[in-house]
């Protein structure tokens, strides 16, 4: 599978802070790719290398197969960038808005266009200064896809909206999710279960992790051991296993490289036959929790 | 080109009440322009009011309202910063450069030139035969203004980060002039200005190449600051004296006369200067001078040493003099301040002059007698002769530029204000005007078209009189003249024992005797 984001060890330092450090990530073409992580993680600052807003310290990063750095003019007319905090012509009403941006693409689809405006229930005489942050997102987005972004690029999109318009941008997202590659970052992480396909975790400007959601959601499990008397912990348990806790008889953790028969000759190893054991799926949320609260724990 | 009329037409569509502030600013100079052309008796307000007053105002205010547009445009895709939308937009470079060039194209630079082409002919003149002075015009204001305001546009986020700029370069330049005031020579540097213009253009264009192609906001505003300082030091540590000894060499042959210096002028020797600087005042003639030639005094430096080996320098100062054939002395000035002066003043010193001299070969040379009413005076313009105050003098309205370098030569005798003035003649007797304009460009630079240029006779110089110029009145007969620059060069004059009490004169404070 082709990439449609490619980084490799990319490093921003403003000042002293390392807002970046080493990124390499790899988008697959039609991906709807979330870039996850706490405020202050650094997920702004790689996508406004990516969109080339800021230059890169170190490190390389490609964008449809352009180095980002070259990404300007015409370049960037296969890309819809959307981000929480873009200064708009707020001057401007949402119909000029589009009137104004149709002549920058030669693939613009005025059809698109208007079903874009019914879809997302623009107000086209109004001003931009006047609609709500959300109808601001919405006409940002509408104005971001009808030109049919080969990658549609969007910085903290639902950031302080409301459920339904969170779900009418999801929507309108998805519904051009098969033309174009998707690459959103977010601090919530249920808002992205719903709709990405692969997700990457960054902290403090490191890459913890990054992969498919399915493979993610697989290979964790919650396990909780049953015991007839409260058993004995490992001295060294296996290192996939994180946050793992006893309370009386019931032994808990969080299977990270879950495997039902390896996962279940582990525990026998670990502690001898238990009465019971459960693997639960877990949701996003409670996975990136585990593995921050034991990457809490580990330092 | 059609994503440059996207741009244009949407900066046109937010930017139009600027737009309209602009020209209607405009058209308040063309209004205040014409009526300024007209008579004004300095002792009426209200005609004083629009003579002076309005049109100093609307001279600021046009620039000032250019200055604002072009801020407003450039910043309507502002590019500091990295939240504008416009920058993940397939903008080209060159196509947003080339959409804020048309923007001032068409509201700056064509209202202008429509402007300038309505003056032109309601001065009288056919706007159709001064196309090129006036585009020339329109490009002068370019690399003078609209270059600067755009690069400092360019690195400036929004209003009130220009305003600090402003501030910053208004700060700036009051301490450039500061610090010229201390610099030894710089009063006068002829012909070493060439770099200003290449150090600050070329800066305002680099900074708009990197900041529309690259967006290099840091790098912009380091460039900035780094010409700034550099034209400081240049303007501080320029070797001015050595660049007038190279525009004057010594050539005992350019200069066809000799200089002497005359007996102080007594006439006004009732002062007594209690001021903080003392004006020290030469009469100089310069005999011998061919009747085809005159000789200008561009600069000078004076140099006063005493017996007990004191020595005190005056730095080159321009100086504005001309010495005619017929003229009999011309009087040179130079301050020294008080406690030099009273240091000085007891005992004989030596004077040593150091003068910066242009010498020119009047020529095309024509008689030509003012007539009354309106006139038609070649190589100036459309002209009248009236009273203006106390003077009767030929006010003129120039297109596009003053003459190169007109000189007017009057009999006393033959002028005909004598009657109104009730002036004795002196048979002989001859006076100067002289009309000049800076270069050979095709147009000088301005908001106007149209120079008003004032043609008045310079007084006589004769030591011990005091007479009256009677002036330009209709039926003056004037010789017209077209002096030639001959060449540069410079004399050294060597004056010892004088007293320089004798050629004192009150400055400040005056208390007569």
């Amino acid at each position: 599978m082709t990439s449609t984001i490619q980084t490799d060890t990319l490093v921003k330092r403003f000042r002293k802070v390392d807002a970046l450090q080493g990124l390499t990530l790899n988008v697959p073409e039609g991906a709807v790719y979330a870039l996850v992580g706490p405020n202050g993680a650094g997920k702004t600052t790689a996508i406004k290398i990516l969109m080339n807003i800021i230059r890169a310290t170190s490190g390389r990063a490609e964008v449809l197969g352009i180095d980002s750095s070259r990404l300007r003019g015409h370049l960037l007319a296969p890309i819809g960038y959307v981000s929480e905090n873009q200064e708009m012509p707020e001057w401007m009403t949402v119909s000029a808005l589009l009137n104004y941006l149709r002549p920058f693409y030669s693939t613009w689809d005025t059809n698109l266009e208007a079903e874009l405006v019914k879809q997302f229930d623009l107000p086209p005489k109004r001003k931009l200064r006047h609609l709500s942050r959300g109808m601001k997102m919405k006409a940002a987005l509408a104005s971001s896809l009808a030109y049919h972004p080969k990658l549609i690029v969007l910085d903290e999109p639902f950031t302080g909206l409301d459920p339904l318009v969170r779900d009418e941008l999801i929507q309108g997202l998805l519904d051009r999710a098969e033309e174009s590659t998707i690459f959103v970052s977010s601090h919530d992480l249920a808002e992205i279960e719903t709709f990405a396909s692969h997700v990457a975790y960054l902290e403090e400007g490191k890459l913890r992790f990054a992969e498919e959601l399915t493979t993610l959601a697989n290979r964790f499990r919650e396990v909780e051991l049953t015991f007839d008397t409260p058993p004995t912990l490992p001295q060294q348990p296996p290192k996939n296993w994180l946050q793992l806790n006893a309370a009386a008889a019931v032994v808990r953790f969080t299977e990270s490289l879950f495997d039902p028969e390896r996962t279940a000759a582990e525990i026998r190893t670990a502690f001898g036959e238990p009465r019971n054991i459960t693997f639960s799926p877990m949701s996003l949320r409670s996975i990136f929790l585990a593995m921050a609260k034991s990457g809490r724990d580990s330092a | 080109m059609n994503q440059v009329w996207n741009i244009f037409r949407k900066d046109a569509r937010h930017h139009w009440p600027e737009i309209l502030v602009s020209l209607a600013i405009l058209v308040a100079f063309a209004w205040v322009e014409i009526r300024s052309w007209g008579h004004f008796d300095p002792t009426l307000d209200l005609t004083f009011v629009f003579a002076r007053f309005l049109p100093g105002l609307v001279n600021v205010l046009v620039p000032l309202s250019w200055i604002f547009l072009i801020v407003r445009v450039v910043q309507g895709e502002t590019l500091v910063g990295d939240r504008q939308f416009w920058v993940t937009r397939p903008y080209d470079w060159k196509v947003l450069l080339a959409a804020k060039a048309l923007f001032v194209l068409a509201f700056i630079h064509l209202p202008l030139f429509l402007m300038d082409a309505f003056l032109l002919s309601r001065a009288g003149f056919h706007p159709e035969n001064y196309v090129v002075g006036l585009l020339w015009m329109q490009l002068m204001w370019i690399p003078t203004l609209f270059l600067f305001a755009f690069a400092l546009a360019a690195i400036a986020k929004n209003l009130p980060q220009m305003l600090v700029v402003v501030l910053f370069v208004v700060l700036y330049i009051i301490g450039l002039v500061a610090i010229s005031q201390v610099v030894p020579d710089s009063d006068y540097s002829p012909g070493s200005d060439w770099w200003m213009p290449v150090l600050l253009d070329g800066t305002a264009i680099v900074v708009l190449f990197l900041q529309y192609s690259r967006r290099r906001t840091g790098i912009s505003r380091w460039l900035v600051a780094a010409a700034l300082l550099t034209f400081g030091l240049i303007v501080t540590f320029l070797p001015y004296r050595s660049l007038i000894l190279r525009a004057y060499p010594v050539l005992p042959s350019a200069l066809p006369g000799e200089f002497t210096l005359l007996p102080p002028n007594n006439n006004e020797g009732t002062y007594l200067d209690e001021g903080e600087d003392v004006s020290i005042r030469l009469p100089l003639s310069l005999s011998q001078l061919p009747k085809d030639a005159f000789v200008e005094l561009n600069g000078m430096i004076a140099t006063l040493t005493n017996a007990s080996g004191f020595r005190w320098d005056s730095g080159w100062k321009g100086q504005y003099l001309s010495f005619y054939p017929d003229q009999k002395s011309a009087e040179l000035s130079f301050e020294v301040k008080h406690p030099l002066f009273d240091k000085l003043k007891s005992f004989p010193v030596s004077l040593r002059l150091l003068l910066a001299l242009t010498t020119y070969h009047d020529k095309n040379q024509r008689e030509f007698v003012v007539p009354k009413g309106k006139f038609s005076l070649p190589d100036v313009g459309i002209c009248s002769a009236d009273q203006r105050g106390y003077w009767y003098s030929i006010r003129c309205q120039a297109p596009l530029r003053t003459p190169k370098f007109l000189l007017i030569t009057s009999e006393m005798a033959a002028s005909t204000c004598l009657s109104k003035k009730e002036i004795a003649p002196i048979p002989g007797l001859l006076s100067h005007g002289s009309v000049r304009g800076g270069d050979s460009d095709p147009a000088e630079m301005g908001i106007s078209p149209i120079h008003q240029v004032d043609i008045y006779l310079s007084g006589w110089d004769v030591p011990g009189t005091h007479i009256q110029n009677p002036g330009i009145c209709p039926g003056t007969p004037l010789t017209l003249s077209n002096p030639q620059a001959i060449g540069h060069s410079r004399v050294e004059l060597q004056f010892d024992n004088l007293s320089l009490t004798d050629y004192q004169k009150g400055g400040g404070r005056i208390v007569i005797r």
